[in-house]
């Protein structure tokens, strides 16, 4: 039997991303590479579909197409709520710069960041707790979770778009008064 | 006070007469700031930090009434523009570890561009095919619920998560309380009155009650009362039993 078409029934009958080892424990006959190939064929047949084949959180997803948006949108009665921007920008200096603390977010914001907030990116698993700074007051360090790769239809951090010139370390060290600050890729934190 | 500022800077172009500005538009001082640089096409390396400083001014005084604990924030970098904007007056510059002369503006121009990158970071990130809002996978329907499927894999995030969720639902915080119903020497100096409104008893006989708090709660009554000649403490014979009495007041 074909492997494209093997891989294609199990990922359009799964419902959250499949991923390759899941893939390979299910198909047992087929090497890595030959999957791999698969899943580009795969790819590539449905590039031209209301439906696309993605590769999100480190799994293998069907997912609409963006462009379709609008009608499949109308199957349901509640829209999504909108992000406020206080929300999207705290998400985006955790996402960037993890992991970092309240403090280092409101200082490179200018302002407080509420625990409402904070909560409510936890809630979406957008965020989550990665460890505690050892400081004075053992700030919560704060990463991106799972969530937020699915739900922004990423693969890894990686895929996240360079910012133009990342921030120079000894600049932000002067605004947030840290003694140390990580240096940006912090590789270990990194979800694979 | 703000349009003298205005009156003696020239060559900015802005007016008091440019529309009003509404802080609920800002996520904050910075990005107040980036927009009247922007908008003013200021060069942000060498911000005319009196031209800003009036206008952030401005902007901050029309605000009325002034929701202090919404412009907190604002108010500190008024503050700190304010004293940027006196150190540039110093005819003496400051001078670094390496000789250079200090701009005093570097720290804040640092934090502006700072911000703007996370600022248009998170611009765009709104801007990706986001599930749920632009992109859909198939949900599970209902009646599928019924299907034995494997449970999920453990992990911590999701059980955080779902822990949360609960929480949520509970509506708060979820606390166990242990309770321990504590005596106060207060209410047993009452019982003891009460006790002793039929005339005197023996100390024994008081101390009548199982259990040890009881007992030390009882004898501190007693010498709470007695202290406060409540009570008449009557001992006949050396090592004989002691009476408690109640004491008539006049």
């Amino acid at each position: 039997m074909s492997l494209p078409l093997r891989i294609e029934a199990v990922i359009f009958a799964s419902d959250s991303p499949v991923s390759t080892r899941k893939l390979r424990d299910l198909v047992e006959d087929a090497a890595s590479a030959d999957i791999r190939q698969a899943l580009a064929e795969l790819q590539t047949h449905y590039s031209e579909r209301g439906i696309r084949l993605r590769e999100v959180a480190g799994g293998w997803q069907f997912r609409s197409a963006p462009e379709f948006a609008n009608i499949v949108r109308q199957l349901w009665k509640t829209r999504p709520p909108k992000l406020s921007r206080s929300m999207l920008e705290t998400l985006a200096i955790i996402a960037y710069r993890q992991p970092a603390t309240r403090a280092e977010i409101e200082a490179l914001r200018g302002v407080k960041v509420s625990s409402s907030m904070v909560a409510a990116l936890q809630d979406r698993g957008w965020i989550k707790v990665l460890g505690r700074k050892e400081v004075p007051g053992r700030p919560h360090l704060y990463g991106t979770g799972k969530a937020f790769l699915v739900d922004f239809g990423l693969n890894t951090l990686g895929d996240l778009p360079d910012i133009t010139e990342l921030m120079d370390h000894d600049e932000i060290k002067t605004i947030t008064e840290n003694k140390k600050t990580e240096a940006a890729e912090e590789s270990e934190t990194l979800e694979t | 006070m703000t349009a003298g500022v205005q009156a003696t800077e020239t060559g900015t172009g802005i007016s008091s007469s440019s529309p009003a500005i509404h802080l609920d538009a800002f996520e904050g001082p910075l990005d107040v700031l980036l927009h009247l640089i922007r908008e003013q096409k200021m060069d942000i390396f060498d911000i005319p930090i009196a031209s800003l400083t009036g206008q952030y001014l401005e902007i901050l005084d029309a605000q009325q009434p002034l929701d202090l604990e919404f412009a907190g924030d604002y108010l500190v970098m008024a503050s700190a523009l304010t004293q940027i904007k006196s150190r540039m007056l110093l005819p003496r510059p400051e001078l670094g570890e390496d000789g250079e002369a200090i701009d005093p503006r570097a720290e804040l121009v640092a934090q502006l561009l700072a911000y703007e990158q996370y600022r248009t970071a998170a611009e765009e990130m709104n801007e990706y095919a986001r599930l749920g809002r632009d992109i859909f996978t198939r949900s599970i329907f209902p009646e599928a619920s019924e299907v034995d499927r494997p449970l999920p894999e453990p992990d911590l995030d999701g059980l955080l998560l779902a822990f949360r969720q609960v929480l949520k639902r509970v509506g708060g915080e979820v606390r166990h309380h242990v309770f321990m119903d504590t005596m106060s020497v207060r209410k047993q100096m009452i019982l003891v009155l009460e006790r002793l409104k039929k005339g005197g008893m023996l100390l024994e006989e008081l101390l009548d009650r199982p259990g040890r708090e009881v007992i030390v709660i009882t004898f501190l009554a007693l010498l709470e009362l007695w202290r406060e000649q409540a009570i008449t403490v009557v001992q006949e014979v050396c090592f004989g039993s002691i009476s408690i009495l109640p004491k008539e007041r006049a």
